[in-house]
């Protein structure tokens, strides 16, 4: 059987989903509707996703989970033929308006991929790279951050001594600890997480796992992942997600264990997916 | 399979040029024994080696046939024939090959031995006997009947010159004019003349081919006197400091093509001497030294009929052997017990023979490319007539003295600059279009300019060779001023165009599809094209006077070749660009998608995750491209032989052609002579551009694997 994680249970009682107040909401997705052409991805997604929590979006394949994770930091527009309607509001603006700098916006919006994608670089430059690209050259500003965010990402002991080494000699599991870190390391305000363990072996995915637990402090977490177990150890929020509608939203414990919907706990029970 | 084919090529191309850089061997072969009692005065040998000779004392002149199948003594005597009455007093023998005997009375007869070749049945045979070229009576020389000590004689067709020091301490020149039919009558009457000479005595005199000079020998002075003019006989110079303190000239002579001195001296040095032209006029310069022998003086120093190598004799009967131009120190050994009274070296200097006690001993002589060596392919080389030592690629001239002039640094030197221009116009085009149509470009336009430019390739080289000669070396040449300013307009163009459309409201974007906007581009650089064409007269007429070409060679002191490095770039760029192009796009294309993802999703510009990530991970298989690249601009031969001018000159002005060794290959190959020292150095020359071609792509295989190793991607 599914277990809940028990932590998110403990600290509060959970949010009321449907009624959060601006300063508890990081982001609040408005009607947003996704085109691949002609074709509907996204059917008229509403929800607000609550500050300092992990959030989970889960579902079958091509449901839509990761294209709506992608809408949050518009890595969409690198899809030629995505067109998007609706609005997403980060922090109240319009993430889609006008003026939006999109490198900006993914600056305060981090994400961290399905497979490790660190740069062929050293460790040190793969962390100091968003800080590079803004400008940075403080030698000690930049060292700081390395240690800093290799310690949030649970990677600094493990290569303190070899920082300068190749980031491609790292194992599976400590090079996604590292583009987590990487991503940590320009401070954003939300940090998504796309199947981050999906290409781990178990004791990886559970170092990651107790990473996002950790994340939650500093950062609002949301995860996509096709791991039930996952979701609901993780996450204090899940969204189910099925062929592009949002299903259900609620928090994980009410989800996993009383679902509203008949087609949520048809997915949570194992009859399709 | 390749690996063994390319050794092969290798070994062959060592086989074909090892023997150039082998020193020169000398074996005898044995002896001719001579009429008992006959003292050898001179001797000598046919074209094949099939007839020697040899003239005695008495003047008698007697020929030993030889061998016929291989260079060995038969012994029988064939033929002897009295050449003159009484006793010879002095033999001489011009460098012609030519003998002048004189009598007591100064009294000469030219004589020559003549062969000539008949082929009875599957045989040959040669017949020897003697030519007379002045006729069979004795000449009298000097008009007062004086003994001759010293004589030196050369002919042409028009004239035979005779220059002699009596016994009373005249020295004379005597000439003999033929007749209209270029024969010498014997009874024709010779022009006698006594030279001015101040010296006490004379060693030598020679008398150079062209019988434009004649140079005289006193102890160590050593004076030149001009012959030219027939009605007085001036001295012309004198050369100094020929020999070094305490050393005296021992021998001297004329190096083949008439225009050295060979100056040896008693200290086993031979210096050779030439006119250089300097500010004086042309004057005698010593060029170089070789040492013939550490403890010995030099006793003689006889030459090559054709080509420039000599060989010097010692007391003790050592012998050294050595080529001039090249430097070359080739061979040392002792051949008698003392020096031989006569030396004569075979016509094709493949032989020797000299007397040796009561015969003649033969040795052959195995000295067949003696003008290539290390230094005389890659250092500078001070060749006859040349104001100083120069890199030089002459391999055919057009006299028969000439002397073939193998540098290999012009033509080395003009692959690198057709490559290096041709890189500067091709890296950056191909690179950034690849960086482009990979990294920036709609996919569906991708899908057409890739293959269209991969097209490109296909085109002979051949086409773009003849466009780049016929067609675009004129047209450069005429609108110089326009390919200037397109170098300025071009850019200018295309950023005023990407502005244009940034800032194009979205109305009018959306009438144009998004996957070909880039298009319109092209219209533009069009545009620009026409303006600097149509500014260009303008331009040469504000800036340049009226004539751009006038004004680089008269006010710049550049001189302008029409085909030149420019046209060779751009033709030649053009045929690389593909090239580099295909393989540096492909590079940047399979950059992974996460990678550039994970840039972006770090709040990176698209542009700040190409030059972060995508070229550095793509930066081994852009370095294949352009070292691909460089290879075959290295290689590539139609279009640098049909538009480059083909001049082997050392200048990097991109005014300027060149000669590369692809293109100096195909275009001499045809005409040398199997064998021979060009046909080798050809061999040579591919082999050079095999290991240029070879270490470009090693070197280019091994960096790539560093990068690889250090950028790999997932």
């Amino acid at each position: 059987m599914i277990t809940v994680n028990p932590k998110a249970n403990e600290v509060a009682a959970p949010l009321d989903l449907n009624n959060l107040t601006p300063e508890q909401t990081a982001l609040e997705i408005d009607n947003l509707n996704l085109f691949y052409g002609e074709k509907q991805a996204l059917n008229n997604i509403s929800m607000k996703i609550p500050k300092g929590q992990v959030t989970a979006f889960i579902g079958p394949s091509g449901c839509g989970k990761s294209t709506l994770l992608r809408c949050i930091n518009r890595m969409n527009d690198l899809v030629d033929t995505c067109s998007i309607q609706g609005d997403i509001n980060l922090n109240g603006e319009n993430i889609y308006g006008k003026h939006v700098d999109v490198a900006a916006l993914r600056r305060k919006v981090g994400m961290v991929f399905q497979r490790p994608n660190p740069f062929p670089k050293s460790i040190y430059e793969n962390v100091v790279y968003g800080l590079r690209i803004t400008g940075e050259k403080n030698r000690r500003v930049l060292d700081e951050a390395v240690e800093r965010s290799l310690k949030a990402a649970a990677l600094w002991e493990e290569v303190k001594d070899r920082l300068h080494d190749s980031a491609l000699g790292l194992s599976g599991g400590q090079q996604q600890r590292l583009v987590i870190a990487r991503a940590i390391a320009i401070e954003p305000e939300v940090l998504l997480l796309d199947e981050p363990t999906s290409a781990l072996d178990p004791i990886s995915t559970l170092t990651i796992e107790e990473l996002i637990n950790d994340l939650k402090k500093q950062f609002t977490v949301v995860i996509v992942t096709h791991n039930m177990q996952q979701a609901a150890r993780v996450s204090d929020q899940t969204a189910f997600m099925y062929m592009g509608d949002l299903i259900e939203y609620s928090d994980t414990n009410t989800l996993f264990t009383t679902p509203a919907k008949k087609k949520t706990e048809d997915y949570i029970t194992g009859r399709y997916g | 399979m390749v690996l063994f084919t390319l050794i092969l090529i290798f070994l062959y191309l060592l086989y074909v040029i090892k023997p150039i850089f082998e020193s020169a061997e000398v074996e005898p072969v044995g002896e001719v024994l001579v009429k008992p009692g006959s003292v050898t005065l001179a001797t000598g040998l046919d074209e094949l080696k099939e007839v020697a000779y040899q003239v005695d004392e008495k003047g008698v002149m007697t020929f030993y046939q030889m061998s016929e199948s291989e260079f060995r003594p038969q012994g029988s005597e064939i033929l002897s024939e009295p050449l003159v009455d009484g006793e010879v007093e002095l033999l001489v023998t011009s460098n012609s090959g030519r003998r002048l005997l004189t009598d007591t009375q100064g009294n000469v007869k030219v004589v020559s031995a003549k062969f000539t070749a008949i082929y009875p049945k599957d045989s040959r045979d040669i017949t020897p006997s003697v030519d007379y070229p002045l006729g069979e009576d004795s000449l009298p020389i000097d008009e007062q009947e004086g003994r001759l000590v010293k004589a030196a004689f050369e002919m042409d067709d028009e004239k035979a010159i005779f220059v002699a020091y009596t016994e009373d301490k005249r020295l004379i020149k005597t000439t003999l004019v033929a007749d209209d039919d270029f024969s010498y009558d014997s009874a024709f009457e010779p022009v006698y003349q006594e030279i001015e000479f101040t010296g006490d005595n004379v060693d030598d005199v020679l008398i150079t081919p062209d019988l434009m000079m004649a140079i005289v020998r006193d102890g160590n002075r050593v004076f030149i006197y001009d012959l030219d003019d027939e009605f007085s006989v001036d001295l012309k110079a004198e050369l100094t400091n020929v020999v070094a303190d305490g050393a005296e000239i021992t021998a001297m002579a004329l190096l083949s093509g008439g225009s050295s001195v060979l100056i040896g001296d008693s200290q086993g040095q031979v210096s050779q001497w030439f006119e250089v032209a300097a500010k004086k006029g042309r004057q005698f310069q010593e060029i170089r030294r070789f040492t013939a022998s550490t403890t010995e003086p030099v006793t003689a120093i006889y030459t090559e009929l054709y080509r420039k190598s000599f060989f010097t004799l010692t007391p003790s009967g050592e012998m050294g052997i050595f080529y001039t131009t090249s430097d070359a120190d080739l061979w040392h050994g002792h051949i008698a017990k003392a020096a031989p009274k006569a030396f004569a070296i075979a016509p094709r200097a493949d032989a020797l023979i000299f007397a040796d006690g009561e015969s003649l001993a033969l040795m052959k002589v195995n000295n067949q490319h003696p003008e290539v060596t290390w230094k005389a392919l890659w250092q500078e080389v001070w060749y006859e007539g040349y104001p100083e030592p120069d890199y030089i690629w002459q391999s055919t001239g057009g006299v028969d003295d000439f002397e073939s002039k193998f540098s290999l640094v012009p033509i080395s030197f003009g692959t690198m600059k057709a490559a290096a221009y041709a890189m500067l116009f091709a890296v950056p085009l191909a690179l950034s279009a690849a960086i482009y149509t990979a990294y920036f470009m709609p996919p569906a336009m991708r899908k057409k300019v890739k293959p269209t430019i991969e097209l490109m390739e296909a085109l002979p080289t051949v086409i773009l060779g003849f466009l780049a000669g016929l067609w675009l070396a004129p047209l450069i040449e005429d609108y110089l001023p326009a390919i200037m300013l397109l170098l300025i307009f071009l850019p200018i163009a295309t950023f005023v165009t990407a502005f244009a459309w940034f800032k194009l409201p979205k109305e009018m974007k959306a009438r144009i599809p998004e996957d070909w906007a880039p298009l319109i581009l092209i219209p533009m650089l069009l545009l620009a094209g026409l303006l600097a064409f149509s500014l260009s007269p303008v331009m040469e007429d504000v800036f340049f006077g009226g004539d751009i070409r006038q004004y680089i060679t008269n006010d710049l002191g550049i001189s302008f070749d029409q085909r030149n490095a420019l046209v060779v770039g751009i033709a030649m760029g053009f045929a690389v660009v593909p090239t580099i192009f295909s393989m540096a796009e492909d590079a940047i294309f399979s950059v992974p998608k996460h990678l550039t993802s994970g840039s972006l999703a770090l709040g990176a510009t698209p542009w700040q995750t190409l030059v972060k990530v995508v070229l550095l991970t793509a930066s081994p298989g852009i370095f294949s491209a352009v070292m691909m690249g460089l290879g075959r601009a290295v290689g590539e031969t139609m279009i640098v032989l049909m538009a480059t001018g083909n001049t082997p000159i050392v200048d990097w002005s991109i005014f300027q052609g060149m000669r590369t060794l692809s293109a100096n290959i195909a275009v001499e190959m045809p005409e040398s002579e199997v064998g021979s020292s060009h046909y080798r150095i050809l061999f040579l020359a591919a082999f050079v551009l095999f290991v240029f071609t070879f270490v470009f792509n090693t070197l280019a295989e091994f960096v790539r694997q560093r990068l690889r190793e250090k950028y790999s991607s997932l």
